[in-house]
């Protein structure tokens, strides 16, 4: 819209006009959006530094105490549970990953070299799976991993499990059930990478005869960087907050960090206590948005990785 | 000669891959037709969990409730974030950082520390004022808040991938506002407004974690009633139920999949 010779009265109408047009499309949503879920993080930011009372409803005054919880301290002086909890999530967030990545980059790479027309074909079969409930599909690894069952029966004969045991719940089921989970989240932003892939490079390095080895390390491999950042980013932040998986497959002894959060607002209640571990994974999912940004920044030149 | 070891090495791997991805859902769908309740051995085909299903009126609410929640959180996220959407492109040319934080933060967030906090919330609100009753409605409040995000997004992208020029012929053709909204802009993004309407109807049927801790005692959605199934120990009704969840997702996959290849023709 131009406003040249416009007298400046009718200008500053149209900018009002403007104004509020963006006040009445954006407001509604932004209100929303601002009291059921800014001002309710707000408040539970507010209660993990309060006290916990009687019914483990938060009260005054103010204090550290369920930081300190978090970290192991009460009323007995240290005790692990808490801490390993922690430990434990960011273990099986990074084995995860990390086994994730292992699986996700041969199999992108395979849907690449296919035909043109059955490659979606084949990504939907990857991610397909994803599509159904999240409570199904741990619930059909119970089925596949409890006592009796072929697959405890094959790891017990080899020696694996004590007898009758079965392979759930342990901490090697939420490993597979957060593998088998979050496989779609990588496979797809690295497919993108190979998808686009200057081949020319590679040709360049064999004509260099560089090995094998050294043509995908120096060709291929920072040329998918930015697809592999990308689903690290998809992967580990949810991981790490994973409920269900832990909660049904891990047993008392697979607990995460999500269950140690739930269970504070349910059975043994303290409310200061989970909301000091959602602050926490709350600052674990900006450290990794924030790390994201600036690998992406110095890597892609500009491309922004679209989360 | 090393490049064809190279390709059968990885359709290996992508056939065993396929294997892992299909196993428990296959499992599930399998043992739905069990003739006993046994989870670890097939005894012989029946359909009697199917049967018991249509006797569940447990199972039944459930499924009624996940209908009621998908559709009316769609269309009320529809209407909120397509407003939103077009408010984003009219005025891109504005500093809206603050309007972007506050659209990623919903998609962000992860989705424990968003169940928890929206349930901390309703639960003082209601302690309070008496408003905000943990159940469908506190459901249905969280779920647009989600869906909310998704809908600006394809909305926004949407007009950005119009002609600008159509604006101003639009405005050129039509007198009124009101014409113009009716008869242009919601005509033109129809097919952003479909994709995004289904797109929150999946998000809500799909999500548990949320649901979870924002439902009410009798607001029990079908992954809800599952969740209880399974804490209660297993039973076999719940590979029935599961298995038509999946048969569902198999159908909407099918479909994509002709809607692609005719897309491709």
């Amino acid at each position: 819209m131009s406003y040249a010779g416009v007298t400046p009265s009718a200008r500053s109408r149209a900018m009002v006009r403007e104004s509020r047009h963006l006040l009445f499309t954006v407001a509604p949503g932004a209100i929303w959006i601002i009291i059921f879920l800014v001002l309710p993080s707000v408040y539970l930011m507010g209660v993990a530094f309060m006290t916990n009372g009687p019914y483990g409803l938060p009260e005054m005054p103010l204090s550290l105490g369920s930081f300190e919880r978090l970290a192991g301290f009460g009323f007995l002086g240290w005790s692990p549970g808490n801490f390993y909890t922690l430990l434990r999530s960011l273990w099986q967030t990074l084995v995860s990953t990390g086994l994730v990545v292992l699986v996700a980059y041969p199999i992108a790479y395979y849907i690449s070299t296919c035909r043109d027309k059955w490659r979606p074909i084949l990504l939907l079969l990857v991610v397909v799976p994803s599509w159904t409930n999240q409570v199904i599909r741990t619930f059909g690894w119970m089925n596949l991993l409890a006592p009796g069952t072929p697959l405890s029966s094959l790891a017990e004969g080899l020696g694996l499990i004590a007898p009758n045991m079965g392979l759930y719940p342990s901490n090697f089921a939420v490993t597979l059930g957060l593998v088998y989970n979050f496989l779609p989240f990588m496979v797809l932003p690295l497919y993108a990478a190979f998808e686009k892939l200057d081949i020319a490079q590679v040709e360049a390095a064999q004509d260099l005869y560089a090995s094998p080895v050294r043509a995908f390390w120096h060709a291929v491999f920072p040329q998918t960087l930015p697809g592999l950042l990308a689903g690290v980013v998809l992967v580990a932040i949810p991981a790490f907050g994973m409920y269900v998986i832990p909660e049904l497959l891990g047993g008392g002894k697979g607990m995460m960090l999500g269950n140690l959060v739930a269970n504070q607002f349910s059975g043994g209640a303290n409310w200061p206590l989970g909301a000091a571990g959602a602050i926490l994974m709350l600052i674990a999912t900006f450290i990794g948005l924030y790390a994201m940004r600036r690998i992406g920044k110095r890597l892609g030149g500009g491309e922004e990785v679209v989360i | 000669m090393k490049k064809r070891t190279l390709k059968r090495t990885l359709t290996g791997f992508w056939l065993f891959t396929l294997a892992f991805l299909y196993l428990p859902l296959t499992v599930v769908a399998l043992f739905s037709f069990n003739a006993s309740n046994s989870a670890a051995r097939f005894t012989g085909f029946s359909w009697r969990w199917y049967e018991r299903l249509l006797g569940n009126e447990e199972i039944l609410s459930a499924f009624a409730n996940s209908m009621v929640l998908a559709i009316v959180s769609s269309v009320i996220a529809l209407v909120v974030g397509c407003l939103i959407g077009y408010g984003m492109y009219r005025h891109r040319h504005r500093k809206l950082g603050w309007l972007i934080v506050l659209i990623y933060l919903p998609i962000v967030l992860p989705d424990i520390v968003f169940g928890i906090s929206e349930m901390a919330f309703f639960v003082q609100v209601h302690r309070l004022t008496g408003f905000l009753q943990p159940g469908l409605g506190t459901m249905i409040i969280a779920h647009v808040t989600f869906q909310i995000p998704f809908v600006a997004l394809i909305v926004y992208s949407r007009f950005v991938g119009l002609d600008p020029t159509l604006f101003e012929a639009a405005k050129d053709l039509y007198a009124t506002p009101i014409k113009r909204v009716f008869h242009f802009m919601l005509p033109t993004i129809k097919p952003a407004l479909i994709s995004a309407f289904f797109l929150s109807f999946t998000l809500s049927v799909d999500d548990f974690v949320i649901s979870f801790f924002t439902a009410g005692p009798e607001s029990a959605t079908l992954p809800i009633y599952i969740w209880g199934a399974i804490k209660k120990g297993v039973s076999p009704e719940i590979n029935a139920i599961a298995t038509l969840m999946i048969a569902a997702v198999a159908i909407v996959a099918a479909i994509s999949l002709i809607f692609s290849r005719r897309r491709q023709a």
